[in-house]
């Protein structure tokens, strides 16, 4: 796998979920655009990577010698965390701190007097494998005791001697001074060469000692799993295909080499859902829409992220599976109501829509060896909001099994409801769980969703969200082109990038310039150095500096922009003004003249900078599309409703609700009182006509 | 006396009609809506509070309430209405208004202390009051004797900072300056009381107008109809789920507070009846020690009781088939049909007369939770969870290396109890999403080295399923400073429950390297030199089960993981465990074993009981324990 930018036209993304493997291919030359899917190989998904390849090759009749470049989302990591069984990982942490994982935060999950009830999920590192060495630091870096190199020299043996193939380090304020860290880790490969490690001066060198050790710890589990995962590709990929350059998907946004990712593989965690709100950032700010909630409805679940001037939201505080993990990564929130979710009836005889889930095994109960229970799928077939053929003509469904398992449902309930008005009731009860869940989600960050528009995706997305749309008042929603693809499309529109990090603690009143120009010094060296590695060339690298600020005393901080350039006085005012403005814009005030703060992290983040694709611009046409017509249940009866096919509206095309537009992996529900209108770009936009009668406010 | 129901409050109670048949759709969407208007309030407030009570130990409740002040929601306990309604008509209310209220003894028994200021606004459908909002949180001063509002050694109100009886706060959207001026004044930190303030009320007034959304969108008998199935629900699932696992009959039992920070030492009595007969249940807590002089006073007896059902009910969701299904049971006022509640007469410990202090009435209301427990535990034959004790306050303050004041509070939790199918769990805490200090913050901020952060050995009761570990922290003080504690569960333990025995007790012990001395569970400034170690050790849960029939297997990692001492394997749980030949490990001697389980099983005392309350009961009983001193 190479590292400079290849030769070829084609840059091709790959993006690899539980069912299928869906492929892009922009053809940077002509702007066009390309995409296929294939199904997914998940024992070794790196054989339907390849064939995908292959496949999209095949239908552009291009060749290998074609490809400038291979962009690839994976979810093995993540896979890796919430599947497989977590063993034979060791931890050393100071002494005194041996209980540091099993303490954790102290805290029990949501819902008053849970503590009775609730059993604390088992420890990522079994206590018998947690180690104790002497040694210790104090929050400036200082040496309070030196490391007693026989306790580690103890513990790597024990870990050898027991078979724990990874280990943690994680040591008291190794932020600060990684030398006890490093030396560690020195004797650790003296005494057990073989071993796999992460430092957690290496994976997150910032303060709070829990969260930096299960991040570690995660870190050292993904490793070989990585690794592995990583060889099958070059293998599959072969001599020619592996020549060209292989970029990975990370979390925080940005592409990296697989040597890089090996080095933290934890940063790829999460990195699908990274992808997809990427994509859809490029279109936010291609269809004129810089500020939006993206809805990415899949078969299980629905992802939503928060897009501001076309900018997707960044956390550090998320986790992965049950683990917190404190990578920078795209702010993705997931609610569990996917085409999948199934309809059912509690023990308490409510209607219940989801969590459940009939996913892709078995299915809704409609698909080819479907399930037996009724889905929000089988509910939008019955109502004819769905074509009865998916993917093209690919998977034929059953009217008929879906109608039977809700009438099943509907004799169960009260009020003799026919199936067409439980299947409405299915579908309302699911768009309001995701009105509530963007009103839930905009809320916490501060910011009224009556001013974004919804952007939606995925395989089930769009047939529902321009109802969701209209409950929340929002302006408008939009439907890219390719909706089943957008997760692969985004993988093509974003930059090289590396991330770095130091945590020193400085008081407004105590700040030391030259510490401070020191540490960025250094963490942009490093960044640089990643970046030229990677063989980006140095017109294309751009260094983003940031800091990590707090009010003293606060324990939580905001991570803000700092300026580049000359570390001086002004510097200082202008990082602390940036913060006195994000306090403002994220907890609706601040303490601006009123309180210091405290400088707490730093960090660099190097980006190589890569061309944005072009979509292609439609020609526009005075013709009325055609279309086909078909039945389709809204407000409680069978309309005749025109059916257009995506790819026969032209530019600039009109049409008023009800209507249905198909394509290829999706279906764009045009509600009764909606307009739709597709702009020179083939993006849908759909309004309310008449906004303040339809909305709910 | 008056149940919740009676016609006599001076609010107006719901009528008695039959259930109306509602559409199951739109139901899903008003309950979902409700649970989420709540969450949306929760966040608002979280998002823009600036107390590190709120924020960090999340110590803040919402409440939606139809217009008959039935609580809604039931994800968490929250205050009540009702005392807004007495003293203002619904029919004088406008949009806008918002009430605050704080007085313990004017706030039909929902507020108990007085940090916990509430923000009240009503909910308008066509000109009509349809429902009510409500929010309060733990706010970080309030006045009175010393900083935080939560004087140890109170022994009236009048120390414990100013009172707020039910007020109207804004009119018609107006802020009544003059109220807002007088908090101001009457606090140690007014910027941050204030900025609270404003975020619950602006976070209630956002809650209101999604309520009235609702209303809007589905019509009023509709959304009223959804409201009072919501409350069926809760009642249908204690009556037909949980009540038939207790069998009619009358069951009683005590438990005790062991000081109040002003008579000491002393056992405060809390007597509880629990009368089952059908689908009712009367809680009777006829024979409560008299108020105390100290602050652990709880004035629980208005409303019929409406608060107290709703703070233990819960407690029943225990008797749930499986745990997941007790997590799924939400308790909202539905409960209230299912219970009565008997008080003593004025002057107890639950019903105490005005001026008493009340600061510290979370022991008395958190050991209602274990007494409920207790009594349920001898109705359901032990399958019921050992007790917990997981709240807690303990800082240092001072003068750090710069010459700057500083004050580190932190809410330290303990090990909850064993359960039939599962071990207690490891230092945690009651209220959800709470969260400690990490050692690294700790050490930056304040003039302080954590020495060891643990769980403390053999402090989980011994049983079957063993009660879970306590914290055992030790803060080397790196200047001269200052302690604060104030922790119940300091002499009895959490009791342990079908064979289990208790945890054990809350211990803080000063200079730990020198002369170390206990400082007892309420402390209002102990002095620690610089260089000393301050070993701050939490309690652990009651075990659930007799010790004896412990998986060895399990005895053997506990042994392993540092949890249970070798000596504590063999005395209390009769496992033999020998050291490997590597000395990584250990294994146990299954010959040893059953011959010390059979010596350990032939000489205990015949008689059984389901409850054990540990050593210090015994002694304190005997009168073997002395008060603490302090160096102050």
């Amino acid at each position: 796998m190479a590292l400079a930018v290849g030769r070829g036209q084609l840059r091709i993304g790959i993006d690899t979920g539980g069912t299928f493997t869906d492929i892009v291919c922009v053809d940077d030359s002509s702007g066009s655009m390309r995409v296929t899917k294939v199904a997914s190989t998940p024992s070794n998904p790196a054989i339907a990577l390849v064939r995908g390849i292959h496949a999209i090759l095949g239908e552009t009749g291009a060749g290998v010698d074609d490809i400038a470049v291979l962009a690839h989302g994976t979810t093995v990591a993540t896979n890796a965390l919430v599947q497989s069984e977590i063993a034979g990982l060791g931890l050393i942490v100071t002494a005194g701190f041996r209980h540091l994982l099993d303490i954790a935060r102290q805290s029990v999950p949501e819902g008053y007097g849970n503590s009775y009830f609730w059993v604390k999920p088992e420890r990522i590192v079994p206590l018998r494998y947690v180690r104790e060495v002497g040694g210790r630091l104090d929050f400036l870096g200082a040496e309070l005791r030196p490391l007693d190199e026989e306790s580690v020299r103890a513990a790597a043996r024990f870990f050898c001697r027991q078979g724990i193939a990874a280990i943690g380090v994680c040591l008291m304020h190794s932020y600060a001074n990684a030398a006890h860290e490093r030396r560690t880790a020195e004797v650790v490969r003296e005494e057990y060469p073989h071993c796999t490690l992460s430092l957690s001066c290496d994976v997150l060198p910032e303060y709070r000692e829990y969260e930096r050790a299960v991040t570690t710890l995660v870190d050292a589990f993904i490793k070989p799993h990585m690794s592995r995962y990583l060889d099958c590709i070059r293998d599959e990929l072969g001599p020619q295909l592996s020549e060209k350059p292989f970029l990975v998907m990370q979390s925080s946004g940005g592409v990296a080499s697989p040597d890089q990712v090996m080095r933290k593989p934890i940063a790829t965690a999460l990195s699908g859902p990274a992808a997809g709100a990427l994509g859809s950032a490029v279109m936010a700010e291609i269809a004129g829409f810089p500020d939006l909630v993206t809805l990415d409805a899949g078969g299980t679940s629905t992802d939503l992220c928060l897009i501001e001037s076309a900018k997707p939201k960044t956390t550090n505080g998320g986790r992965v599976g049950r683990f917190p993990v404190r990578i920078p990564m795209l702010d993705v929130k997931t609610i569990g109501t996917g085409g999948g979710s199934i309809a059912w009836i509690s023990r308490e005889g409510k209607l219940k829509v989801g969590p459940r889930s009939a996913g892709a095994e078995p299915g809704p109960m409609c698909y080819p060896n479907g399930g037996n229970e009724p889905t929000i799928t089988d509910a939008n077939l019955v109502l004819g909001r769905i074509p009865p053929a998916l993917i093209g003509g690919g998977i034929r469904l059953s009217l008929l099994r879906a109608r039977q398992g809700l009438e099943k449902l509907a004799a169960r309930l009260p009020g003799a409801m026919s199936v067409e008005q439980l299947a409405e009731g299915i579908i309302e009860i699911a768009n309001w769980d995701q009105a509530n869940a963007i009103r839930q989600m905009t809320i916490q960050r501060g910011i009224d969703p009556g001013a974004f528009a919804l952007l939606s995706f995925g395989g089930s997305g769009p047939a529902q969200s321009p109802a969701v749309m209209e409950l929340m008042g929002m302006k408008t929603c939009i439907v890219p082109p390719n909706p089943g693809n957008l997760s692969a499309f985004g993988l093509l529109a974003v930059d090289w990038r590396t991330d770095h990090i130091v945590t020193k603690v400085m008081y407004e009143d105590a700040i030391n310039l030259p510490t401070i120009a020191a540490h960025y010094a250094s963490l942009e060296k490093d960044a640089v150095a990643t970046l030229e590695k990677n063989g980006i060339a140095p017109a294309k690298t751009a260094l983003v500096r940031e800091a990590d600020v707090r009010y003293a005393g606060q324990s939580m901080e905001v991570r803000v922009p700092a300026p580049s350039g000359t570390i001086d006085a002004q510097f200082i005012v202008e990082l602390i003004d940036a913060f006195h403005a994000a306090h403002l814009k994220t907890f609706g005030y601040n303490y601006a003249g009123q309180q210091k703060v405290e400088l707490v992290n730093f960090c660099v983040s190097g980006f190589g900078v890569i061309d944005r694709p072009r979509i292609p611009e439609l020609a526009e046409s005075g013709a009325a599309p055609k279309h086909t017509n078909r039945r389709v249940y809204f407000d409680g009866g069978f309309r005749d409703t025109p059916v257009f096919a995506r790819a026969s509206l032209a530019a600039g095309s009109k049409l008023d609700g009800p209507a249905i537009v198909e394509e290829f992996g999706s279906t764009t529900v045009v509600f009764p009182g909606q307009q739709l209108t597709v702009d020179r770009h083939g993006i849908l936009i759909i309004r309310a006509a008449n906004k303040s009668a339809g909305a709910l406010k | 006396m008056m149940n919740v129901h009676s016609k006599e409050w001076p609010w107006p109670t719901a009528p008695d009609l039959p259930a109306r048949e509602v559409d199951p759709i739109v139901l899903q969407i008003v309950e979902g809506t409700l649970n989420s208007i709540e969450a949306e309030i929760e966040y608002a407030i979280e998002r823009t509070a600036r107390s590190p009570m709120i924020r960090e130990a999340h110590d803040y409740r919402v409440g939606l309430f139809d217009r008959y002040c039935r609580k809604l929601t039931g994800r968490s306990y929250s205050a009540m209405p009702n005392a807004v309604v007495r003293d203002f008509q619904p029919h004088t209310m406008r949009p806008g208004d918002v009430f605050l209220m704080n007085d313990t003894y004017l706030t039909e028994g929902s507020i108990g202390h007085l940090p916990d200021l509430c923000s009240t606004v009503p909910v308008f459908h066509q000109g009509e009051v349809v429902a009510y909002i409500q929010a309060f949180g733990h706010h970080d001063d309030i006045g009175g004797r010393v900083p935080g509002s939560m004087p140890g050694s109170a022994t009236t109100v009048f120390e414990e900072g100013l009172a707020v009886p039910p007020i109207k706060f804004y009119s018609a959207g107006v802020r009544n300056e003059a109220v807002f001026t007088i908090i101001r004044r009457n606090t140690r930190v007014p910027d941050m009381l204030a900025a609270d303030l404003d975020s619950e009320v602006q976070a209630c007034l956002m809650g209101a107008r999604r309520m009235a959304e609702l209303f809007e969108r589905f019509g009023r008998e509709t959304v009223e109809a959804c409201f009072q199935a919501i409350l069926d629900t809760c009642r249908d699932i204690f009556r037909r789920e949980l009540l038939p696992k207790i069998a009619d009959g009358e069951y009683r039992w005590e438990d005790y507070v062991e000081h109040d920070g002003v008579t000491d030492p002393k056992l405060h009595k809390l007597a509880l009846t629990l009368v089952k007969k059908g689908d009712r249940i009367t809680l009777d807590f006829t024979g409560t020690d008299p108020q105390s002089s100290g602050p652990i006073n709880w004035p629980g007896d208005y409303a019929g009781g409406a608060f107290l059902i709703k703070w233990v009910a819960p407690v029943l969701r225990n008797l749930a088939d499986t745990p997941e299904r007790a997590a799924e049971i939400h308790v909202n006022e539905g409960v209230c049909e299912v219970f009565d509640v008997v008080f003593p007469p004025k002057g107890t410990l639950i019903t105490p007369e005005w001026p008493a202090a009340t600061n510290a009435r979370s022991f008395v209301l958190l050991r209602c939770l274990g007494l409920l427990a207790g009594v349920v535990a001898q109705a359901a034959q032990g399958r019921m969870p050992a007790d917990q004790e997981t709240i807690r306050y303990t800082g240092f303050y001072g003068t750090d290396r710069n010459g700057k004041p500083f004050l580190s509070r932190e809410v330290l939790g303990g090990g909850s109890g064993g359960r039939y199918y599962a071990d207690g769990n490891d230092a945690i805490h009651i209220v959800p999403d709470s969260r400690n200090q990490p050692a690294e913050f700790t050490e930056t901020r304040f003039p302080l080295l954590v020495e060891k952060l643990a769980l403390r050995t053999d402090s989980g009761g011994a049983g079957k399923r063993r009660g879970g570990l306590g914290y055992d922290k030790h803060y080397r003080a790196l200047v001269d400073c200052r302690t604060i504690v104030t922790a119940d569960r300091v002499r009895l333990g959490c009791y342990g429950v079908n064979g289990g025995k208790a945890g054990t007790p809350f211990c803080v012990t000063i200079d730990v390297e020198g002369s170390p001395r206990d400082l007892g569970g309420l402390v209002d400034g102990e002095p620690v030199l610089a260089g000393q170690i301050v070993r701050v050790v939490t309690t652990g849960g009651g075990g659930w089960g007799d010790p004896l029939e412990r998986e060895a297997e399990l005895v053997e990692r506990d042994v392993i993981e540092g949890k249970v001492s070798l000596a504590a394997a063999r005395d209390d749980y009769g496992v033999a465990l020998k050291p490997d030949a590597g000395g990584d490990s250990f294994t146990i001697d299954a010959q040893a074993t059953t011959a010390l389980r059979e010596k350990l099983k032939a000489e205990r005392p015949g008689e059984r009981h389901m409850i054990d309350r540990g050593d210090g009961f015994e002694k304190l009983i005997r009168g073997e324990i002395k008060a603490w001193t302090r160096s102050t």
